[in-house]
């Protein structure tokens, strides 16, 4: 098939539109294509997306009716969306993703920053946050065999908190 | 709230061609959905924890938090035409708000398309400087909220094309010269093939007014901030060179005439027009911005241009006159208003 725009170069490119229900489809060559998403004219970005989830491989994907445990998405409704639901979608959609991610970027990889170890320190203050409300409850309740276990698991949360480089309070 | 913004205030590195430089990143709160999916509560939760960000961030300066429920509609549209927000955030604005830096330089939405988006905004080429501004934002959040990060994916986006490093770095550029030479397109409708990509700032659908692009990075991951910065940098660098081959062509002896006569022409009409439409306004004062970048033009300050393509804007015009007005009442405003700014 030859490209609909300039008519000579054979179409590479497919680009799908949907729009109330209607499918219009447009087969481009390399060179018309870049031109089409170069500009704001014509680049659309959800039906951009949406024709890249159309990938073979994608939507095998789809057709599972997989379900992310955490925002209940399925594949087809972010890629009815054009967008993930909540951050798990990222693990439970991981092979579809990738193909997506490959499209986009060229690549699957993340080269750049990483949040220090504030990752770490910020869910492992919260776990001593939480022993220490517990262990209080423990106090009062007289309950002091679970208190000593809060007391330990207390101290090993502090522990692993000064190996990560960070203290709990003010930080 | 100020009149403009800092960086259409006043023009900074490359001024005659970049009118600014913009750096955005997105970041997620792990165990929360992305704002399209949360429910309210969880929404409400993390316009909290924006709002408790704001004195941490003192050591970088002076910010205020708006909460976008609690701005009148025309003080929202006011935000989106100095580039502060998005128009998606002002609509449903509730649980969404606005951490904004005392100049304007900052600004940080609270629950638009992910919970948090860090913007900084710089006068002319400076992209590093940018950079360098959201990174220590982002540090001073990283610091406090757990990010919904990938060790393998980077930070995790609700657009699966921001994934990674979530950064996108934006030139602002006046490009009239090459635009008059007919090369805009060819200059500019290449860069995709380099994970680039250009769009007009201002305008409807595929017009592009005022000769204003946009070129920002579409790659967010494979490549580091600092590559993508340093690429873009490099790229920015070949447009300034076009453009200013441009000019000179145009200053060439046998067109130099016919240049002046048609800046000077529309510098004309600009400060004798009693009705103009945004479009028509935006393209004469690319053409006397021309003109004063060439030299052509010496009693306009620059900077009173750059000022006056934010401040011929309908939501600004509204503000300035305190309510809201048809369009052939801005239109007669906007005329007034660009002959009294030319004529002082």
């Amino acid at each position: 098939m030859l490209c609909e725009k300039c008519g000579q170069n054979p179409a590479t490119v497919r680009f799908v539109k949907i729009e109330n229900n209607n499918k219009t489809e447009l087969h481009l060559c390399q060179a018309c294509a870049q031109g089409y998403t170069g500009f704001a004219a014509g680049f659309d970005l959800p039906n951009v997306l949406a024709s890249m989830f159309e990938h073979p491989k994608v939507r095998s994907g789809s057709q599972g009716g997989k379900e992310c445990p955490t925002c209940k998405l399925t594949m087809s409704d972010i890629q009815r969306a054009g967008q993930l639901g909540c951050s798990d979608c990222y693990t439970t959609f991981r092979p579809e993703i990738n193909v997506l991610l490959r499209r986009i970027h060229g690549s699957t990889n993340h080269v750049g920053k990483v949040p220090a170890t504030s990752h770490a320190r910020v869910r492992i203050g919260r776990e001593i946050e939480e022993a220490r409300r517990r262990l209080e409850e423990c106090v009062r309740t007289e309950n002091y065999e679970q208190a000593a276990h809060y007391r330990d698991e207390i101290y090993r949360l502090e522990k692993e908190l000064v190996e990560k480089g960070g203290t709990h309070e003010g930080d | 709230m100020k009149e403009t913004s800092s960086w259409m205030a006043k023009s900074g590195p490359q001024g005659d061609i970049v009118l600014g430089t913009r750096v955005r990143l997105a970041r997620n709160i792990r165990s929360i959905p992305f704002p399209a999916t949360a429910e309210r509560d969880q929404l409400r939760e993390v316009l909290r924890l924006g709002e408790e960000m704001v004195p941490l961030l003192k050591k970088l300066g002076e910010f205020s938090f708006l909460k976008m429920a609690e701005v009148e509609s025309l003080e929202r549209e006011v935000l989106v035409e100095k580039h502060l927000i998005s128009p998606r955030h002002t609509e449903n604005p509730q649980n969404k708000g606005v951490i904004l830096g005392k100049h304007d330089e900052i600004s940080i939405m609270i629950n638009e398309e992910d919970h948090i988006r860090i913007q900084v905004l710089e006068p002319g080429l400076q992209l590093e400087q940018a950079w360098q501004v959201a990174n220590a934002v982002d540090d001073c959040f990283e610091k406090n909220l757990d990010y919904a990060f990938d060790p393998e994916l980077g930070f995790l986006t609700a657009c699966p094309t921001n994934v990674g490093t979530a950064l996108r770095a934006s030139v602002m550029f006046h490009l009239p010269a090459l635009k008059r030479v007919n090369q805009v397109n060819k200059v500019l409708g290449t860069v995709s093939k380099f994970g680039l990509t250009v769009r007009g700032l201002y305008g409807e659908g595929s017009d592009v007014w005022g000769n204003i692009y946009q070129l920002s990075n579409q790659v967010t991951m494979g490549h580091s901030e600092e590559e993508t910065i340093e690429y873009l940098n490099g790229f920015t660098e070949q447009i300034l060179h076009s453009e200013r081959q441009a000019r000179e062509y145009l200053m060439e002896e046998n067109r130099k005439l016919l240049t002046e006569d048609q800046l000077y022409r529309s510098y004309g009409v600009l400060t004798h027009a009693r009705s103009m439409s945004s479009q028509e306004a935006m393209e004469l004062l690319s053409d006397l911005k021309l003109g004063v970048d060439l030299g052509i033009i010496q009693d306009i300050d620059s900077d009173v241009l750059k000022q006056l393509i934010v401040q011929i804007r309908a939501a600004h015009l509204q503000k300035m006159m305190g309510q809201p007005l048809p369009a052939e009442e801005r239109d007669r405003l906007r005329a007034s208003l660009v002959r009294e700014t030319l004529s002082k």
